[in-house]
């Protein structure tokens, strides 16, 4: 599980964004856009971290225990996955 | 955490600009019925390119005011500035600037069918509603006057 190299995170008018790279247009009217949780998942898997690495990160930083860490961490992944943001 | 949403262009300016600079596109939906028969609010989508030299007669830019409002209009006379007007309206606004210009529009989509602005449909509807547009004009006017007379 990586992140796809054709999108960055990018942090405008105080919101987090994840913006498309390369050739694929920028679509305003379907850009997906993270809150501050959604964001620091997101630098965690830049750093290469696996699912249950996630699952820990999540825990360490917010007050949230394992179980709901691991369906917060299986939402967001599989939103990304839905997205076109991970590669194998 | 996260979701797939619609998003202020005014707020994503610095995308925007980053994407255009890098020579690529990007696509949003137009607010307002200004240019309409062409792009209906929350149904169309216009996708924008950046701008390489002088825009031409019939162009649609993207430029910014100076008092800071983000306009999509068309060029309909070319000289030192360019004088741009919506498709559904009559007043004219002289002096756009090169250096307000953003970006402008290469295609666009309607009920999900995109549309190059080189197809030669294109380029006959808005010949045709440049030249008519003295036409509405009068009927909006007899129209205005007629209410006035006879109320409505």
């Amino acid at each position: 599980m990586k992140l796809s190299e054709n999108f960055a995170l990018r942090q405008v008018a105080g919101t987090w964004v994840v913006m498309p790279l390369g050739d694929a247009t920028l679509d305003f009217n379907g850009m997906m856009t993270l809150n501050d949780t959604g964001a620091f998942l997101w630098k965690a898997l830049e750093q290469g971290s696996d699912k249950e690495a996630l699952v820990a990160a999540l825990t360490a930083e917010y007050a949230v225990d394992a179980e709901r860490a691991a369906t917060d961490v299986a939402e967001f992944i599989t939103m990304l996955a839905n997205a076109g943001c991970l590669v194998e | 955490m996260g979701q797939v949403q619609q998003v202020r262009m005014k707020d994503m300016m610095p995308l925007m600009k980053e994407k255009l600079a890098a020579g690529q596109s990007v696509q949003l939906s137009p607010v307002g019925i200004s240019m309409l028969p062409m792009l209906r609010q929350g149904k169309d989508c216009v996708i924008l390119k950046p701008v390489s030299g002088r825009l031409k007669k019939y162009d649609i830019p993207l430029y910014q005011r100076d008092d800071g409002h983000y306009v999509l209009h068309r060029i309909i006379k070319v000289g030192e500035t360019y004088t741009c007007m919506g498709d559904n309206q009559f007043r004219e606004e002289t002096g756009v600037r090169q250096d307000q210009l953003i970006a402008v529009v290469s295609g666009f989509t309607r009920d999900g069918n995109y549309r190059s602005v080189e197809t030669l449909s294109y380029r006959v509807y808005c010949r045709f509603w440049h030249y008519t547009r003295p036409v509405r004009r009068l009927y909006r006017a007899v129209k205005r006057r007629l209410h006035r007379i006879f109320g409505r």
